[in-house]
């Protein structure tokens, strides 16, 4: 066991983990953040995807005691103004929605790095996030808005 | 890459509401957000900032039990015994409960199914497929649970397997020895019981003389196509709670079949309906995956038999062994006269069901009845059957079958357009049912306009535009496929409209949310006849204790039967609003309207809503309450022929239309247009439409070109997402279309139809079709790999 704090979205949470609990499980079991999920367990659908001092991080896979006093961002800890958040409403990205928070996080990091993507590198970026509704049409479209707008 | 043909107005992304817990009142009280509007769902921003909650997400109470599944290694053994004492002696374990424990308590109950009672809750003496649930463990915790489910030792005396529908149909060795049917369904009330067979069902369509036709016709050609089983990989893992309260039974599960589940548990448990209660929240995806018996039997046996709260979650790697889409293999021929006309088709359809029947015979029954496809065909002669093997088991997967036999018309007919030196576009115009036309199972044709989805998608594409020449290895080709399906009849939907004082409603059914809008469109429906802002409508979950009994969420059917059931549930609710405003006022109900500002007499507005129910109950609060039922209707089909003059409520027609460039140095294929078309009646809302038909095309491009599970002695070999390849961003075609096509169902709410399986019909089959026109190759397997490419390139030039 650790003790440490976990930083979610402004907000610091001391907690003692287990040396092999993934951050995943800390964030939903300790905190209570429900935007990040368990799709495969393996780090291969994206559904888990939090950003770690800005930078995407599959949560299923990485171990919490990593992460004292990191800042951590989770989809539900932006506002809802926030430019990339209302590009995906606005562009109807979403159907389950199980997905989506970890869409909008890789997009935030995307956006960050390359204010101004190709197309290519947008799919380059959002190709390890699996939309198995395939809204693809859609979230392309909502990356491009949310990026015509950062600018 | 990735553009989006959409006609969709500038104003759509301004005015719909966003925010996740109240509804803002649009400004303009005259917008209903009604039928035909692009509504935006109304938890938007809750999907996208993830804070709408998923059964998963549900706190955990701390009395739960953790069950986890100690699962066969074998597929197909006798259990010689079974040692929990290891499992049962981990701390924090607190029961460990075998098939034989189940049986004690619920005799042959605790066989469940939709068609047969032969799927065990955990197996008893025998397994039938690796990974089928022998032993459930229970423990205060997840880890500990599944921890000491390592632990049970089971001992097996193998038996000989049937891995495939070949060693099936030998019929040596049964995976069943006897059938019975469970009687849940109208459309399955014919089922009977057989012995030493590995055959569930067959399905047989018997028109004219077809071998006669055949050997009188010009032209034939002939296929063996293949459609590998696949898995629908719903992001959401599946999870089920269930739990005893007061004599009842609760379950709180991701599931497509609440109303089903509950009859499920009931039977199971042998407790009255009302003494079992079912909810589900929205689901993460569901495509088939989540129905009739996954988790909730086993979940339902063990709280009842302990009187505890139990949680059964799922791993991917378990979510794979619940069930699968079914591998088909089908032999068709289709032959021509000399002057080009279509004078036989023939098939022999096989389903592999794996080791449960699960609702395959209604698949075998239903693709069996489109095998010839959706042309004027003079004699046809088909044999669908669904066949039982030692493998994890197939059920219901987007499309219901119809994507395998759709893979096999579209191929024979595009093989004989290239035959007879036609094109395959205009041939296949040319054949097409009309409306009116009777169809090869003497169905009459009506709302199913296949002409103009095959126009359409054919013009999107550009298919009389030059085809680019050779560019050095890459090769282009264009490729077309039609797809035909005939909606589940019949069934039944049920709603109930509580109007709210404040002019609000609350509108109860159980078709479950998952991802394809139906919440949204529902309101709209309700609102257009109420001449209410939609967004002051909250539909309510599926909860078997209040929403009323509704067959599935499931096969493109919500939009039309439980659509019907909420127009006339809302009309039922204008007719009590006329007659109490025609008490109130004195005034004919013939000069009373509801209109968006509230009630008008003769033209004038005399009211408004809220203040006419206030003035009914003169309380505020109060509910006004409607109730509705509506159910389709059919002539079941003939069990000789397959013959019906109404075999269905109404029919889905779609088109896909691909333009590939196939590298011919690595076999890979590179889309750069898809177009996808479907004839839904009437679009309740077009953005939703059109969202259906790209998202169910981009399922269809992973089973046209990876997508596909593997298996080895019975054994799935790639059962992660590491090893299952999914489309993702990048397998996006550079341009996509959706097309709607609006022919209005007579009998359809405002003349709508489905659309959840329309865009995935023709995919596969379109693929394989510009790779015959790209490199001259024709294959007949699934899915269209680089290596098959590359494979098929060589044997076309040796």
């Amino acid at each position: 066991m650790k003790a440490i704090k976990l930083n979610v979205n402004g907000t610091s949470h001391p907690m003692q983990v287990r040396d092999d609990e993934v951050l995943l499980d800390s964030l939903r079991n300790r905190v209570g953040v429900t935007s990040a999920r368990e799709g495969c367990g393996v780090g291969a659908c994206g559904a888990c995807t939090v950003l770690a001092d800005g930078r995407s991080v599959s949560a299923c896979l990485a171990h919490a005691r990593r992460y004292d006093g990191v800042a951590i961002t989770t989809a539900d800890g932006l506002p809802e103004d926030d430019v990339v958040v209302a590009a995906f409403v606005e562009s109807n990205a979403m159907q389950c929605g199980y997905c989506i928070p970890g869409f909008v996080l890789m997009t935030k990091e995307l956006l960050k790095d390359n204010p101004n993507p190709t197309d290519d590198e947008i799919a380059e970026h959002l190709e390890g996030n699996l939309c198995r509704c395939g809204t693809y049409p859609e979230l392309m479209r909502a990356v491009r808005l949310a990026a015509e707008r950062s600018r | 890459m990735l553009e989006v043909d959409e006609k969709q107005p500038a104003s759509t992304d301004s005015t719909a509401t966003t925010s996740e817990d109240a509804p803002a009142q649009p400004a303009d009280p005259d917008t209903l957000w009604g039928v035909g509007e692009r509504r935006r769902r109304f938890d938007a921003l809750g999907r996208v900032r993830g804070t709408i909650k998923y059964v998963g997400d549900e706190p955990v109470a701390t009395d739960t039990a953790h069950v986890a599944i100690c699962r066969s290694t074998r597929p197909h053994a006798v259990i010689a015994s079974i040692g929990i004492d290891a499992a049962a002696a981990v701390e924090g374990v607190i029961a460990v409960v075998t098939g034989r424990d189940l049986f004690a308590e619920y005799g042959d109950r605790m066989y469940t199914g939709p068609a047969f009672a032969d799927q065990p809750a955990l197996a008893v003496d025998k397994v039938r497929y690796v990974g089928e649930p022998v032993v459930a463990v229970l423990a205060h915790d997840e880890p500990t649970a599944r921890a000491a489910a390592d632990l049970v030792h089971v001992e097996y005396k193998d038996l000989d397997a049937v891995y495939d529908i070949d060693a099936a149909l030998e019929g040596t060795d049964y995976v069943h020895a006897e059938l019975r049917p469970s009687s849940v369904f109208a459309d399955l009330a014919h089922l009977s019981g057989v012995r030493d067979t590995n055959v569930n069902y067959e399905y047989r369509q018997i028109k004219g003389d077809a071998a006669k036709a055949r050997e009188h016709a010009a032209t034939t050609v002939e296929a063996t196509t293949w459609a590998p089983p696949t898995h629908h990989v719903t992001i959401e893992l599946p999870v089920t709670m269930a739990w005893v309260d007061s004599g009842r039974l609760e379950i709180l599960t991701t599931t497509q079949t609440p109303s089903y589940v509950r009859q499920t548990a009931s039977d199971l448990l042998g407790l009255p309906l009302a003494r079992v209660r079912v909810r589900t929240r929205a689901l993460g995806g569901g495509f088939g995956a989540k129905m009739y018996d996954r988790l909730e039997p086993l979940a339902a046996a063990l709280a009842w038999k302990l009187q505890r709260r139990v949680r059964i979650a799922t791993t991917r790697e378990e979510a794979f062994l619940l069930t699968t889409r079914h591998g088909a293999q089908v032999t068709g021929s289709l032959s021509a006269d000399s002057e080009g006309n279509l004078v036989a088709s023939t098939a022999d359809v096989r389903y592999d069901t794996g080791a449960f029947a699960d609702v395959g015979p209604r698949i075998a029954a239903k693709s069996g009845m489109v095998v010839p496809g959706p042309y004027r065909i003079e004699n046809v002669a088909v044999q669908s059957r669904c066949i039982y093997t030692n493998k994890v088991s197939a059920g219901p997967f987007r499309g219901f079958g119809v994507p395998q036999v759709t893979w096999s018309h579209e191929t024979l007919i595009d093989e004989l357009a290239h035959e007879l030196g036609e094109d395959p576009y205009r041939f296949r115009r040319r054949h097409l049912l009309r409306e009116g036309d009777i169809a090869t199972m003497g169905t009459k044709m009506h709302s199913a306009d296949f002409v103009s989805c095959l126009d359409a998608v054919a013009e999107a594409v550009g298919w009389d535009a030059p085809t680019p020449a050779d560019d050095g290895p890459i090769r282009y080709g264009k490729g077309i496929a039609v797809g035909m399906k005939a909606v589940l009849t019949p069934t039944v939907a049920n709603a109930t409209l509580n109007l709210n004082q404040d002019g609000s409603a609350t509108l109860l059914i159980s078709t479950v949310e998952m991802g394809q809008g139906a919440d949204t469109i529902m309101a709209q429906v309700a609102a257009e006849v109420l001449q209410i802002d939609s967004t002051l409508i909250h539909v309510v979950q599926a909860d078997t204790d209040a929403t009323p009994y509704d067959t599935i969420t499931a096969g493109s059917r919500s939009t039309y039967h439980t659509g019907n059931a909420v127009r006339l549930v809302a009309e039922r609710m204008r007719d009590r609003l006329i007659e109490i405003a025609a008490e109130q006022t004195g005034a004919q109900a013939e000069a009373i309207s509801l209109t968006s500002r509230g009630i008008s007499v003769d033209g004038q507005l005399t009211t408004t809503l809220p203040e006419l129910v206030h003035r009914t109950f003169g309380a505020r609060g109060a509910t006004l309450t409607t109730t509705s039922n509506f159910t389709s209707w059919w002539h079941p089909y003939d069990k000789a022929t397959g013959l019906s003059e109404k075999v269905t409520e109404h029919w889905f027609a779609s088109a896909i239309a691909v333009r590939i460039g196939v590298d011919t140095r690595t076999g890979r294929i590179q889309t750069q247009h898809l177009a996808v078309a479907a004839d839904v009646g009437k679009a309740l809302n077009p953005t939703l439409v059109e969202q259906q038909l790209t998202g169910a095309a981009v399922m269809g491009i992973g089973h046209a070109l990876f997508d596909q599970l593997v298996f080895d002695h019975g054994q799935m070999i790639n059962a992660t997402l590491l090893d299952y390849q999914l489309p993702s961003m990048r397998d996006m075609p550079e341009k996509m279309t959706p097309i709607v096509v609006e022919a209005p169902h007579r009998d359809g709410p405002f003349g709508a139809k489905g659309v959840g399986e329309s865009g995935i019909l023709g995919v596969a089959p379109a693929y394989a079709n510009a790779l015959r026109d790209a490199c001259g190759i024709r294959l007949t397997r699934l899915p269209l790999t680089p290596e098959s490419v590359l494979a098929g390139i060589e044997e076309s030039t040796r």
